[in-house]
């Protein structure tokens, strides 16, 4: 029992963890991506998204994710209601 | 003739700049080739104590640009090699001492009568990095397979792009294939692909290293030595020789690659 907990707090392989994080850091790093940029992109989509649907402004997040084969840009906003005829305005 | 100027950089301190420059150089005057090596860390001369040459040191880098001797003179010649020299850096003086015009012009003029011209330089990326990496046509970005050396070689990649100066190179220094295969290190694919930049070699942690320091003996010297044997596959594949990677000493590169290729 003592093994498996030791076992599971243990990073079982570092070296995936590492490149994992740095696939990140590097890609801020490279991109140069300030916080006033970071905010001026969340306005954006804030902006964009707010024409078709009603949204929590407070609750956008923008985060880069390294996947298995590329990195990607995720934006997580939670959504209150789809106006109803978008399409037509 | 036209010689090379290839500067050895890397951001992070520590992490083997010196001892590549050192093994490089002998493993390239070795092949017959005559080659200087420039100690550019002003304040903290070091390449001289590592090549065992601490004693001859007259004159230094910056009574060369301030005209106080002749290049020839302040150029001090190996031991053992007749075909190479080192020049040291001041090491009372600040690293504003040489301007990136003077290293060009130097550099050009070593060029001139020499096959390799290596370039040391000081850590960081402020005054003394410009200098060093103002003449050189080519660098060799050297980094550890830690997260906090990567990551510092991303950005002088980044800086050396920017001044135009494309033609880099990645050395992974003190890779513990042991380690990568336990899964606790990252292995020399993972490097390679996360800094995108071609791998001229792989050298193992090795106690060798600190063994050849403390002599002031380089390693290539030595017969048997596993990373002076990294050094000198380093120095061929700079001199054009196709020299294939080994997977189990460069830490599981060639399955990657074979993977790429389709092999
Ligand atoms: N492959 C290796 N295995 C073991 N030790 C090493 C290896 N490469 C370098 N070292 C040791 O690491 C230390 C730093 O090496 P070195 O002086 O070449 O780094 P550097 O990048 O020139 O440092 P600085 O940034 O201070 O100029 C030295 O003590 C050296 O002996
Ligand atoms: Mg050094």
């Amino acid at each position: 029992m003592l093994k498996a907990i030791q076992r599971f707090f243990r990073e079982r392989n570092s070296a995936e963890t590492a490149r994992k994080r740095l696939g990140v850091v590097l890609m801020h790093d490279r991109l140069d991506i300030s916080p006033d940029l970071l905010e001026a992109l969340k306005n954006d989509i804030i902006e964009v998204l707010s024409r078709y649907m009603e949204i929590d402004r407070n609750s956008i997040r923008v985060d880069f994710e390294e996947g298995k084969e590329y990195t990607a840009l995720v934006s997580n906003v939670q959504v209150k209601r789809v106006y109803r005829n978008v399409a037509a305005t | 003739m036209a010689g090379r100027t290839i500067v050895v950089t890397s951001g992070k301190g520590g992490v083997g700049k010196t001892t590549t420059v050192a093994n490089l150089g002998t493993a390239l005057a070795k092949k017959g080739y005559s080659v200087v090596m420039i100690d550019a860390d002003i304040g903290l001369r070091n390449l001289d104590v590592v090549m065992g040459l601490e004693n001859r040191i007259v004159y230094n880098l910056v009574d060369i640009v301030e005209g106080k001797c002749r290049t020839e003179q302040a150029m001090i010649r190996d031991r053992k090699l007749k075909t190479l020299h080192i020049i040291p850096a001041a090491q009372t003086r600040e690293k504003d001492a040489v301007k990136p015009e003077q290293m060009k012009a130097l550099c050009g003029e070593l060029a001139q009568e020499h096959d390799f011209v290596l370039i040391d330089c000081p850590a960081g990326i402020e005054r003394g990095f410009k200098n060093a990496v103002a003449g050189a046509q080519q660098a060799l970005v050297v980094t550890t397979p830690e997260v906090s050396a990567i990551r510092d070689a991303d950005r002088v990649i980044g800086l050396l792009e920017a001044n135009l100066l494309k033609d880099i190179h990645l050395i992974i220094n003190r890779l513990n294939v042991k380690m990568v295969k336990k899964g606790d290190m990252m292995s020399t694919a993972d490097i390679v692909s996360l800094l995108s930049v071609p791998l001229i070699g792989v050298v193992p942690e090795s106690e060798e290293v600190v063994v050849s320091t403390n002599r002031g003996v380089p390693l290539v010297h030595e017969r048997g030595s596993r990373a002076g044997a990294a050094f000198q596959k380093i120095a061929a594949r700079l001199n054009g020789e196709n020299v294939p990677f080994d997977d189990d000493q460069d830490g599981g590169f060639l399955s990657r690659v074979k993977r790429i290729f389709g092999g």
